[in-house]
């Protein structure tokens, strides 16, 4: 307990400090919530518009995709506000030898590596991902039950989603230039905005199973909307757990081959 | 003579450049078109599951395909990324080096941006290649080829005057990345990368053609796909963007270096 209230701090100060940052340079706060706002509306809209002329899409009627897809931007808006723009600096800083700086800090090297940047005005754009999400939630009828499971199931898909990121960016420490590996990472988040029905059998078992990007969003929405689908939950916990003794190992393997550039 | 040489040798350097880091360049450049082109492959699968026949706004499955799989090409060879570092160089005071070279910034990007098309049409050719060996599409006449190769040149010299338009905001904005990608966001949504005009709601469409967005992917996609279209008002409001973008960058340049402060010289 006493190292959760010692990390909690510490992360208030990071929170703290992105903010007074971000507050200095007002134009690109302003301009990231318009980005932001841009790229929700071009998502939803593709996807209505292709309903005006389709009933459904695999199994699910318009509103039904539409709820999937404002969860994945909710749980998108979560992940940039939170880890995204510590890929980017990761990338710079183990280039420059800035990593240094990482290691020396009094906390778990993953902790300073991908929590010290919190993105603040992404922060403010969470209003808007959640009212959509609500929007369409009401749309179906959930029930409170479901209202319930969204938050922990948002929380799931986070831990998912960041520890396959962190995993792929500790390869970033064999490379000579890791800018590239960020954009895979965003590659791969363009996967698993879709749902699972989307892909083919094999690709789907693919990413089901050996690379669990579907999980992120299918297994939590597919439980929603079908109680009966329970192994979809226990597959998207049982792959938590593993990736999460994957990184441990991987995280401690990259950082004995990182060679201090400023050293 | 000299001056040719020297737009030669800035190409090859940035040639050099781009192989130098291949697979940041593929990661970067060729693989989210690719994944993007996979994600709309599966996506329209799964629209027309079991009846390929389907009509929706006038394509059958084959020809949704076909449309996206030249909208995959048409993306590989206008999209260039040459100005990505533009911003960079000037906030980190690197174009005080470009003052002193005997090649004018403008003159330089401009060489980096003819690299990276070079490059982008060599991974075209062997994507098309791959497309018409699968028969996911097929060639139109040598007529329209050539139109909508021309049409996706001057679509390329378009991306590359607003991409260098955003980096030489970096004299006044400290992330101009931003602009990018609400550039990129925008055109990709209303050019018809995503969906076919066709499914947009008609008045939609119509406010758009005031705009340059469907000549940037919707226009050269329908031309390979060999439908006549007319490609005069293309060239036309293409032209006259590149121009008055041209003349901005022109003024912004200017203005800028006024501002410039050459931060760690």
């Amino acid at each position: 307990m006493k190292t959760f209230f010692k990390y909690l701090r510490i992360y208030q100060k990071f929170v703290e400090t992105s903010f007074s940052e971000a507050m200095s340079f007002r134009t690109s706060f302003i301009l990231i919530i318009i980005m932001d706002i841009f790229f929700y509306a071009s998502t939803l809209l593709s996807v209505s518009f292709i309903y005006e002329h389709v009933s459904t899409i695999g199994p699910w009627s318009k509103y039904q995709l539409l709820f999937f897809l404002s969860f994945m931007l909710a749980l998108d808006q979560i992940h940039m506000t939170i880890v995204s723009t510590n890929f980017w600096m990761l990338s710079h800083d183990i280039r420059t030898g800035q990593f240094d700086f990482t290691l020396l800090r009094p906390a778990h090297s993953i902790f300073t590596a991908f929590f010290r940047h919190f993105r603040a005005p992404s922060s403010i754009n969470c209003i808007v991902t959640f009212s959509l999400m609500i929007y369409y939630g009401s749309k179906l009828h959930l029930s409170f039950l479901d209202w319930v499971l969204i938050p922990p199931f948002l929380l799931l898909s986070l831990c998912l989603l960041c520890q396959i990121e962190f995993i792929l960016s500790a390869s970033m420490f064999w490379l000579v230039e890791g800018v590239g590996i960020n954009f895979l990472r965003i590659q791969l988040q363009t996967l698993s905005r879709w749902p699972d029905f989307i892909y083919t059998y094999t690709t789907r078992k693919f990413l089901t199973l050996v690379f669990p990007l579907l999980l992120i969003g299918s297994a939590p929405v597919q439980f929603l909307y079908d109680k009966s689908k329970w192994d979809y939950i226990l597959s998207m916990i049982s792959a938590i757990i593993i990736l999460g003794i994957l990184l441990h190992y991987i995280w401690k393997k990259s950082l004995r081959n990182y060679h201090s550039a400023s050293s | 003579m000299k001056s040719i040489d020297k737009w030669i040798k800035t190409i090859l350097i940035s040639l050099n450049k781009v192989m130098a880091y291949r697979f940041n360049f593929f990661l970067q450049v060729i693989g989210p078109a690719l994944v993007f082109f996979f994600v709309k492959y599966n996506l329209w699968n799964s629209i027309y599951a079991g009846n390929p026949e389907k009509l929706i706004q006038g394509y059958n499955f084959k020809e949704m395909i076909s449309y996206h799989s030249w909208a995959l090409v048409v993306g590989l060879l206008t999209q260039g990324h040459s100005s990505m570092n533009l911003s960079e160089e000037i906030r980190m005071g690197r174009i005080s080096t470009y003052l002193i070279y005997p090649i004018h910034f403008w003159q330089f990007h401009t060489a980096q941006f003819l690299a990276h098309q070079i490059i982008q049409t060599f991974i075209c050719t062997l994507t098309l290649c791959c497309l018409l060996f699968f028969h996911v599409c097929e060639l139109p006449s040598a007529l329209f080829f050539f139109q909508a190769l021309q049409l996706c040149f001057i679509v390329s010299l378009f991306w590359f005057s607003l991409q260098y338009f955003a980096g030489l905001l970096a004299f006044w904005l400290e992330e101009t990345w931003i602009i990018r990608v609400i550039l990129q966001t925008l055109s990709v949504f209303l050019s018809g990368a995503v969906i076919p005009l066709e499914l947009y709601p008609q008045e939609f469409v119509k406010a758009l053609s005031y705009t340059p967005f469907p000549y940037i992917n919707y226009y050269p996609i329908k031309i390979f796909m060999g439908e006549s279209l007319h490609l005069f008002p293309a060239l036309l409001t293409l032209g006259v963007w590149i121009v008055v973008i041209w003349f901005l960058n022109q003024m912004i340049w200017k203005k800028g270096l006024r501002l410039y402060t050459g931060a760690g010289m």
